[in-house]
């Protein structure tokens, strides 16, 4: 039985190291701060911003003029500009991630990448009830075949009669 | 005799399933969570796709395998066979509720919709179904030979709802996306289509292991009820 649990371990290490991958990934690429925080912060790198497109803010577009709105959350503005031309998902009262920087001269946040709400929740939700399922599903199993060879190796099934 | 053929058979093989099931899923996972790209309207939720799919395909392959089983058993009446139709059910069952959990969540950020009585959703709720009645109807008859029957019979009537779920989306006008990959061609980008490829031929190999070893368990199940003396003798097996 120690090879089986050894052999687990082994694999709990590889799956646990794949995991903190993806949320170090996660932590670099995806994961946003709100208006609040960045107003907070200040910071001159790039940061990763989610809110909400006010209503009657968006304007701009026309004629290769940049698109210029105000990003909401919780009560929070930031006066965002986006010069890209990759401009779809942009419309008013949707909420949306801007990437970019906080240009504190001009008190406004110059966006490079408008890019979807991640949703991140629905992604961890649906592996981790697919996947842990499945890895104590496969365990017990595993675990019930080694013992069962045991015990009739062992025959344990045959008692002494009383 | 053909029982323990079949079983050292599994033994001895098995781990070459479970270690190409494991290196595959690893590498998978490793490229669906850090290296693939986000899809252009879904976003970061795309990444769904590579348990789901996955998933979803495993149920049906499972399927297919307890249908080909049962056909077998009623050929050859073996009970180590019955056995894998057992196990096969009781696996199609878990990635059959796997595919629907995933699909439901994926669901609900790309349609605002836990659930919607779309033809390939309900064709596939009627597969869990259907396997919930196989393994129901194994549970309620006493006489194992005759459960065994009606089980395989069940079984072969039930698969008449795969060819439904595959084609549902191109016979009926569906929420549900049409085939990915088709005689038409492939309609899926290739950074994507690497980790679902990976995850795919790794869970269903997993699943091939799977099946191994709770064959296995199933067998070994009944052996040890048989010599304990619950059942007549192992010829009843």
């Amino acid at each position: 039985m120690n090879r089986f649990y050894i052999r687990w371990g082994v694999l709990m290490v590889v799956f646990g190291v794949i995991g903190f991958l993806g949320l170090a990934r996660y932590n670099r690429e995806v994961r946003t701060i709100s208006p609040e925080v960045l107003l907070g912060q200040k910071t001159d790198s790039e940061v990763r911003v989610m809110g909400m497109i006010e209503a009657a803010t968006l304007e701009g577009g026309v004629d290769g003029a940049p698109f210029r709105f105000s990003l909401s959350k919780a009560g929070t503005k930031v006066p965002v500009v986006f010069s890209g031309d990759d401009a779809d998902i942009l419309r008013e009262l949707k909420t949306i991630v801007a990437i970019g920087r906080w240009q504190a001269e001009k008190g406004e946040f110059q966006a490079a990448e408008i890019a979807l709400t991640p949703n991140y929740g629905f992604i961890a939700s649906a592996y981790l009830l697919s996947l842990v399922p499945l890895v104590f599903f496969l365990f017990y199993m595993e675990r019930r075949v080694a013992m069962l060879y045991v015990m009739i190796k062992e025959e344990k099934v045959y008692q002494a009669e009383v | 005799m053909v029982a323990t053929r079949f079983i050292g058979w599994l033994r001895r093989y098995e781990k070459w399933f479970g270690i190409t099931a494991a290196v595959l899923i690893a590498v998978g996972l490793y490229t669906a969570l850090v290296t693939s790209s986000a899809d252009y309207y879904q976003g970061e939720v795309v990444r769904i796709m590579y348990v789901h799919v996955p998933f979803v395909q495993t149920a049906m392959f499972s399927y297919f395998t307890l249908f080909i089983c049962s056909i077998w058993y009623l050929w050859k009446r073996e009970a180590v066979v019955d056995n894998a139709c057992h196990a096969a059910a009781g696996l199609s069952l878990f990635f059959t509720a796997g595919g629907l959990i995933t699909g439901s969540i994926w669901g609900k950020p790309t349609w605002n919709a836990w659930w919607v009585w779309d033809p390939r959703l309900t064709s596939f709720a009627i597969l869990f179904l259907t396997l919930i009645g196989y393994l129901m109807l194994r549970t309620f008859l006493d006489d194992k030979e005759k459960g065994a029957t009606f089980c395989a019979i069940l079984a072969i009537i039930g698969f008449i709802d795969l060819p439904i779920i595959h084609f549902s989306v191109e016979w009926w006008r569906s929420l549900h996306q049409p085939l990915s990959v088709s005689t038409r061609g492939i309609s899926i980008a290739s950074d994507m289509m690497i980790p679902l490829t990976l995850m795919s031929v790794g869970v269903s190999i997993l699943f091939a292991y799977m099946l191994m070893v709770r064959t296995q368990m199933l067998y070994l199940e009944h052996l040890l009820e048989a010599k304990q003396g619950r059942l007549l003798s192992e010829g009843a097996l």
